[in-house]
Parts: C-alpha cells; sequence; structure tokens
C-alpha cells in the first residue's frame, strides 16, 4: 500500500511538473509581446518596465521557469497583473465557491442517479428502465452551459423563484444556499444520466453473479439483495467517475459560474485568459490540476479500500 | 411492472403544471423603491489609486468616494463640463490659470481634516509621476492661496484640460495626510473618503456603496448601492430581465432588440459614443501608394451595409475621428461617398487590375462581419480582399515600427480606437511623429500638425470646431481613411432609474436619480 501510495504520488508531481512546463510555455507561444498583451496597447513604457521586472521577463526562458517552479513549491504563485494581491489569496477566495458548487452538483446527481441506475437494474426492460434510459441519455446529450441558459431563462427570469445572479449575501446560508440551487442543478444534470447508466450497467453485472443468486436462494429480502450486496460490488466503477467527474468539474463549472456570474476557479481563469493575466491563468490551472490529481487519488484509494482484491493486487 | 396508463396520467399532470408554470406573467424589471440601486460591476476593482489604475471601474468608485473638481456636463447634444459640489468656484482665468475654491465644510473620513486646496496639489502634482502622467503633462503646478482657495498652473495652454483631466479619473482629489500615512500608494482601500458613499470590496463578488457617516454634501437619491460582478455582458442582461439589476450595459445585439421592442418598464439610455472605427490603408505600401487607388477603396465601400450587417443599426456612422458630442464632429465626408462605378473608373484611371489585398482586423464578431461585408464590397470593383482575423497581441503591434516588420506589409486593416471628451484626443495619434507608432497609415501633413498644436491652444469652442473639421478633412483626403462608425456606450435601465453616464460610459451613481 505504502509503495502504492508512493508511486501515485511521484506520478502526480510529474504531471504536475509537465503542467506548470506547458503553462508556462504558453506565455511565450503566444504571439505578442507578453507585456503588452497583458498591460494593452496604451501602456506606458514605465507600467511596462514594472511589468517585465515584476515577471523576471529580463531573465532568460529557464531561469524564470525554475524561479516560477521554486516559487510555487513554497507555495508562492507570484502576483496578479493589476491588482498586485497574491495570486494564492485570490485563488483561496475563489476556490471555496467552486468546491461549494461542485459538491452540490455531483451530491444531487449521485442522490438521484444512484438509486435511479439501482431501480433500472432490478426492473430490466420495464417501462421504468425504458424511461429512465432515454432520460439518462437525454441528459448526458444537453451540455451544461444550455442547462444553465434555460434553467435561468425559465426558474429566474421567467418564474422569479430562485436567484439568477451571484452566490448570495456573505454571511446568510440560507441565500447562499438559495443562489446555488440553479447552477447545481444545471451541472449536476447530465451526471445524472451518467451515474444512473453506469449503476444500471454496473449493477446488471453484479445480479448475475452466482453469490447474489445464491442470496437470492436463501431467502434473503430483495432490498438486503441489491443495496446490501450488489450495490457494494456495483458501486465499486462508479466511485472512479464520480472521483473523476468532481476533479473534472473544479475546472469546467466555468459555464455556470459564466451565466450565473458566480465567483469560482473557473471564472476566474476565463477572466485572467481574456484580461491575458497570465500568472492567475498559471495559478488557477495549477490549483485545478492539483486538486484533479487529489480527487482522483483519493478515489483509487477509496475504492482499495472498499475491494480486498483491488488492495491485494496492490 | 408499471401501469402504463398511471404514468401517462401523472405525465399529463405535470406536463400541464409546467404548461400553467410557463404561463405565468414575466415579472416587471427591478423597481428601484426602497434605497438600494443595483447595477453591474464588469469585473474586480483592482487598484483605486488614480496614479496606477486600470481605469473604467476604478473610475466609477473613485468618483463616488473622492472629491473631484469639475463633472461632465450635457449641453444640448455637445458635452461641456461644470464645476462639482466640491468646489464654490472653478474658472479659467486665462489659457494657463484654472482658479478654484473649494466648497467649506468637506471634511475627510478617519480624522484626517478638512478637504484643502494643499490635498488638490499633492493630488495633482503627484500625477506627473504616475502611469497617468500623461493627463498632467501640461500642470506645472498648483499654487495654493489659502486653506481652502488655489489656482492651477499650466506650463502651456491647455484648452482641454478641464475636460480630459479634471472631469476624469485622474482629476480625483487625496488626502495628503492619510495618503503620507499609507506609503503614497494604495490599491483597493481608500486611504481616507470624502464622497457620499463609502466602499467596501468583496473579491469576485460584489461591490457595495453605503452611507459615508461623514459626509456633508447633498445627499444621494440612492442610500445604498451594489455592485455584483458580472463579467459577461450578456450575463448581466438575462440578470436585469430577471429583475436582479436596475440597470446594465447592453451589447450591440441587444440593443438592436430592445429598440425594436422596447419591454415595459425599461428604457435605454446612451453615455457617450466616444469610440471611432475606420478602415485603414497604408499609404507607404507599394500597392497603395497611388492615391487614385486608395480613393477607389474609399467609394467601394458601402458603410451604411455595414452598420446594419455588423451591428444591427445600432451604431451612428462616422464622418470622422471626431465623436458625436463633441466639438469638430462632422456630418457628411468630403472626398468620397458609396459609389462602385466611381471606384471602378477610379481603378481603371490607376491602371490596376486584379489587386489582392489582406485586411486585418481583430477576430471580434462584429468586426469579422464588418470585414466580410468590406471583403463582399471590393470583390464587387474587382478587389479581392483576403480576411486575416488577429488576435488582440499581434493586432495592436502589427504598425508599430518598435514591435517587428509586420508594419511594412500591413495593406488595409480595421481600426477602433476610444477618446475622451475632447477632439484633441482623437486627433493626437495621427501627427506627423507618429508614424510607425499609432499613424499606420504613414502619412504626413504639416498643416495637420500645425492644426494639432493651435487646436491645443485655442480656447473659442467656433475656432476649435473649425480646426478640427479642417484636421479631419487633411486626413480624409489622403485618401487612406474609410470612416465606419461610434458604438454607443448604451445602457438598459428600469424606467424609474435616471442613469448618470460619463461620455466615456463610467456610471456616476451619486447622480443618479429617481425618475
Amino acid at each position: 500500500m505504502a509503495f502504492y501510495l508512493a508511486k501515485r504520488l511521484g506520478l502526480s508531481a510529474a504531471v504536475i511538473l509537465l503542467v506548470v512546463l506547458v503553462l508556462f510555455s504558453l506565455l511565450y507561444l503566444i504571439p505578442g509581446d507578453p507585456a503588452t498583451i497583458a498591460l494593452g496597447p496604451r501602456a506606458t513604457p514605465e507600467a511596462v518596465a514594472r511589468y517585465a521586472e515584476k515577471m523576471h521577463l529580463d531573465e532568460p526562458v529557464w531561469a524564470q521557469f525554475l524561479i516560477y517552479v521554486g516559487n510555487a513549491l513554497t507555495g508562492d504563485l507570484g502576483v496578479d497583473v493589476f491588482s498586485d494581491r497574491p495570486v494564492a489569496e485570490i485563488i483561496g477566495e475563489r476556490l471555496g465557491f467552486t468546491l461549494a458548487l461542485v459538491s452540490a452538483g455531483l451530491g444531487w446527481a449521485v442522490l438521484l442517479g444512484v438509486p435511479l441506475g439501482c431501480l433500472a437494474a432490478v426492473r430490466p426492460n420495464t417501462v421504468f428502465d425504458r424511461i429512465t434510459g432515454v432520460l439518462s441519455v437525454g441528459t448526458i446529450a444537453v451540455p451544461s452551459f444550455l442547462v444553465s441558459i434555460w434553467a435561468l431563462l425559465i426558474f429566474a427570469v421567467g418564474l422569479g423563484w430562485l436567484p439568477a445572479i451571484g452566490a448570495g449575501e456573505p454571511g446568510d446560508l440560507g441565500d447562499q444556499i438559495s443562489h446555488l440551487i440553479l447552477p447545481a442543478f444545471a451541472i449536476g444534470l447530465s451526471w445524472v444520466g451518467y451515474l444512473a447508466r453506469m449503476v444500471r450497467a454496473s449493477m446488471l453485472e453484479v445480479m448475475g453473479e452466482n453469490y447474489i443468486r445464491s442470496a437470492r436462494a436463501f431467502g434473503l429480502r430483495p432490498n438486503k439483495v441489491v443495496f446490501g450486496y450488489a450495490l457494494r460490488v456495483a458501486i465499486l466503477p462508479t466511485i472512479t467517475l464520480i472521483g473523476m467527474g468532481f476533479g473534472g468539474l473544479i475546472s469546467s463549472t466555468v459555464f455556470a459560474e459564466i451565466i450565473f456570474a458566480r465567483p469560482g476557479l473557473g471564472k476566474m481563469i476565463f477572466d485572467a485568459v481574456m484580461a491575458r493575466n497570465f500568472p492567475i491563468v498559471q495559478g488557477g490551472v495549477l490549483v485545478a490540476t492539483g486538486l484533479y490529481i487529489v480527487v482522483v487519488l483519493i478515489s483509487d484509494l477509496v475504492i482499495a479500500w472498499l475491494d480486498p482484491r483491488v488492495r491485494e493486487s496492490l | 411492472m408499471t401501469r402504463f396508463n398511471q404514468t401517462r396520467r401523472a405525465f399529463l399532470a405535470g406536463t400541464a403544471a409546467a404548461g400553467a408554470a410557463a404561463m405565468l406573467p414575466m415579472p416587471a424589471f427591478a423597481q428601484s423603491g426602497g434605497g438600494t440601486l443595483r447595477l453591474r460591476l464588469d469585473g474586480d476593482i483592482d487598484i483605486l489609486d488614480p496614479g496606477y489604475m486600470t481605469g473604467g471601474i476604478e473610475i466609477e468608485a473613485q468618483k463616488q468616494c473622492l472629491p473631484f473638481l469639475a463633472q461632465y456636463k450635457r449641453e444640448g447634444g455637445t458635452f461641456t463640463w461644470e464645476p462639482t459640489y466640491f468646489v464654490e468656484r472653478l474658472e479659467q482665468r486665462d489659457s494657463t490659470h484654472i482658479d478654484f475654491t473649494l466648497a467649506e465644510g468637506l471634511v475627510w473620513s478617519g480624522g484626517y481634516g478638512p478637504v484643502t486646496a494643499s490635498d488638490v496639489k499633492y493630488s495633482y502634482e503627484r500625477m506627473k509621476g504616475t502611469d497617468w502622467s500623461g493627463y498632467f503633462e501640461a500642470l506645472d503646478r498648483v499654487e495654493v492661496t489659502d486653506a481652502r482657495s488655489g489656482t492651477i498652473v499650466l506650463n502651456k495652454p491647455f484648452a482641454p484640460f478641464i475636460m480630459v483631466t479634471l472631469c476624469h479619473g485622474p482629476g480625483a482629489v487625496l488626502s495628503e495626510a492619510a495618503m503620507k500615512e499609507v506609503g503614497e500608494r494604495f490599491t483597493t482601500k481608500f486611504p481616507a473618503i470624502c464622497g457620499p458613499y463609502q466602499l467596501e470590496l468583496t473579491p469576485g463578488q460584489r461591490a457595495l456603496y453605503t452611507p459615508n457617516p461623514d459626509w456633508t454634501g447633498p445627499a444621494p437619491a440612492y442610500e445604498r448601492v451594489e455592485c455584483p460582478i458580472i463579467t459577461e455582458v450578456k450575463a448581466a442582461e438575462l440578470a436585469f430581465e430577471a429583475g436582479e439589476l436596475h440597470c446594465t450595459e447592453v451589447g450591440a445585439d441587444t440593443l438592436a432588440r430592445y429598440s425594436a421592442n422596447m419591454p415595459e418598464g425599461a428604457e435605454i439610455t446612451v453615455g457617450g459614443e466616444l469610440q471611432y472605427m475606420w478602415l485603414g490603408m497604408n499609404t507607404d505600401h507599394p500597392k497603395l501608394a497611388d492615391k487614385t487607388v486608395r480613393r477607389a477603396i474609399q467609394h467601394a465601400v458601402d458603410v451604411e451595409s455595414i452598420l446594419q450587417g455588423a451591428y444591427s443599426g445600432t451604431t451612428t456612422r462616422s464622418y470622422g475621428i471626431i465623436c458625436p458630442g463633441l466639438i469638430g464632429k462632422r456630418d457628411s465626408t468630403r472626398y468620397y461617398q458609396y459609389d462602385p462605378q466611381k471606384a471602378r473608373d477610379l481603378l481603371a484611371e490607376a491602371g490596376i487590375t486584379g489587386l489582392d489585398l489582406t485586411l486585418r482586423t481583430l477576430n471580434t464578431q462584429e468586426r469579422m462581419l464588418a470585414a466580410q461585408i468590406i471583403q463582399a464590397n471590393l470583390a464587387g470593383v474587382g478587389i479581392n480582399v483576403r480576411v486575416l482575423p488577429l488576435d488582440s497581441g499581434p493586432f495592436w503591434e502589427m504598425g508599430q515600427e518598435s514591435k517587428g516588420d509586420t508594419w511594412q506589409e500591413l495593406e488595409l486593416w480595421l481600426m477602433r480606437f476610444g477618446t475622451t471628451p475632447d477632439p484633441y484626443e482623437a486627433t493626437q495619434w495621427f501627427t506627423s511623429d507618429q508614424v510607425g507608432i499609432w499613424n499606420w497609415e504613414r502619412w504626413t501633413s504639416e498643416e495637420y500638425d500645425s492644426l494639432y498644436e493651435e487646436g491645443i491652444r485655442e480656447t473659442d469652442p467656433e475656432k476649435r470646431h473649425e480646426i478640427y473639421v479642417r484636421m479631419q478633412e487633411i486626413m480624409e483626403e489622403t485618401g487612406a481613411y474609410v470612416w465606419i462608425n461610434h458604438e454607443p456606450e448604451a445602457f438598459v435601465h428600469s424606467s424609474d432609474v435616471v442613469v448618470n453616464a460619463a461620455p466615456s460610459g463610467e456610471l456616476n451613481y451619486r447622480r443618479f436619480e429617481r425618475a
């Protein structure tokens, strides 16, 4: 287990280093002078010189890279081009909103998708199974930005039931939850379909196993068989999917964050790209990548903990 | 097995409920009852310091919390200035002296005492060493007469100083004592304020303006102003339609939609149209060195088609670089009008056939559409145009000699500049010393250069008008320009709110009123 963990951590570090290298290269791959691009065409020479000094643009490229990596290892991701605020501090302010949104979005999808998948599997080829199948594929096919726009138009603009923009009044939990409903609905909808299909397929496979037939033959209650035995095994691939989904959503909430004008990591990166604010882009993507790796690692460890077969193979 | 008829009933009931919900009346736009005004902020406020700000929303914040000596005023269709309530007197004594007397009873927050003439001196003289020093190039010094009075002394006659500098963000006055205490620079917290509102920022979320307890001046119409950060124009438009904003800027397509069918309870206000776009031609390029060819292109472009096709008819047709509402604005072109046959004749006269040109443009939706219309127009007279869309980095460098050699290959391009509410600013980019910097058309004219200096010195509005009209005629006569449009700073707002927007689009919340 310890060797497995060390191996995974080493691989994660290599991936992060590669991401840093790619991000760093972007600064020079984009045509134009980085300082002019960031500060705009009418920036004064003094402002351009200050920016170049701040970003170490007068150093050789390899030295800039080493300085960046060295600083990043100590948690220093540089400073915002415009406000001079530490990038790490800015990311810290936004990260909580994204994690809340992803948790809520994936949370309701799990709560609905897993039972739907189970029910569809225990009643295969019924009307319920077919409707679930059609709805699952339907929700998977509809992109989240479209769901966001329609949810906003129907529930906020048309019906006025829920707030349209923002993250809610700071310190007012009820207001913050009401602001979370629509974006969480929008990003979670397609995951309901994914999870339902995934759980259904896994469950059908498990339900055909000998030990399930034995359990039934012993006269155990159907609920005990389904949720006590079958689901415990069938859920394992779903945990991997949830882990990857959580990691992916950290950076792909951008549409919901933009449409609902919520603060968050995705929107922060998008705004920074638009403003050519490279330190924020680099820091944001780095943190999102790191979180992705951590979440996937955790999901792998959870599977290893839950499944003795996986644990023994490590 | 589930009985189908039960599911069908449930489905029908659900559908009926959803249909009924959809039939509910659309909510009215937010009414500004209560004392809270909700407006869009298009991003985080980064640096409030007038010397190092980015501009735009930061200027909006300064206008609420800091004193200014002058403010914009619209007189008929023209922008001019008036003293603010921070001053009892603001007078241009002669071409280089501006006298002022601050209003009595103005105090800084935080116990920094009254607002003094010495604060004005400190604030303006400090600006000469900052990123916004260009606005104070003409400033020599500020002479302090007494605690509340002084004179702004210019080092040369500079007619636009009040309009361009004092009314705008760089004209903000800071507390000298408070600034000294914070090390003479600040970012997102004012060292001391003197205005109707105090500002509280929540990064990434909003700016909140609440009453300044130390404020002794007139109370604004709205006690509280909430500005959620909404970076995307479209998201802000939806927020307005959901009743969560009282006012927001709108894009060209929404402006067209609202103009054609204005929703009940909403109105449109245009702050200004201080952007000017044109099709530029490089007079030094061998393919365009012959003025007859350039004149042919001027005649070949159907500007009205661009205004309708790319901007849905929401922008004002341009006849030069001076924008609507400013001294020197022209109402017609002098040397060309859309006439494809004349264009063909001119090309024949120049002996040109099968001309291939490249048109560079920023890769935005409207510019791309405009470029494609120009491409079609020029194809109609026998000129083949390749449209080359560019990202902002290479686009803004392509005509600058200091940024590489692309300027030598430049043929045609679509360009848009923004300006301040005085004609001098727009004309400064086309003088002889700007060739290879911002004068990408690369022509020079001694008369233009001399008129530029004259326009800065001249204080008589009528004479200034003549100067700037003549300067635009010189530009047009070179054949290097096809004037296209002036895009508006348009705001949609609930009809019980009277919007106050600067000509360049910054909102001034404390000058908003209730209808």
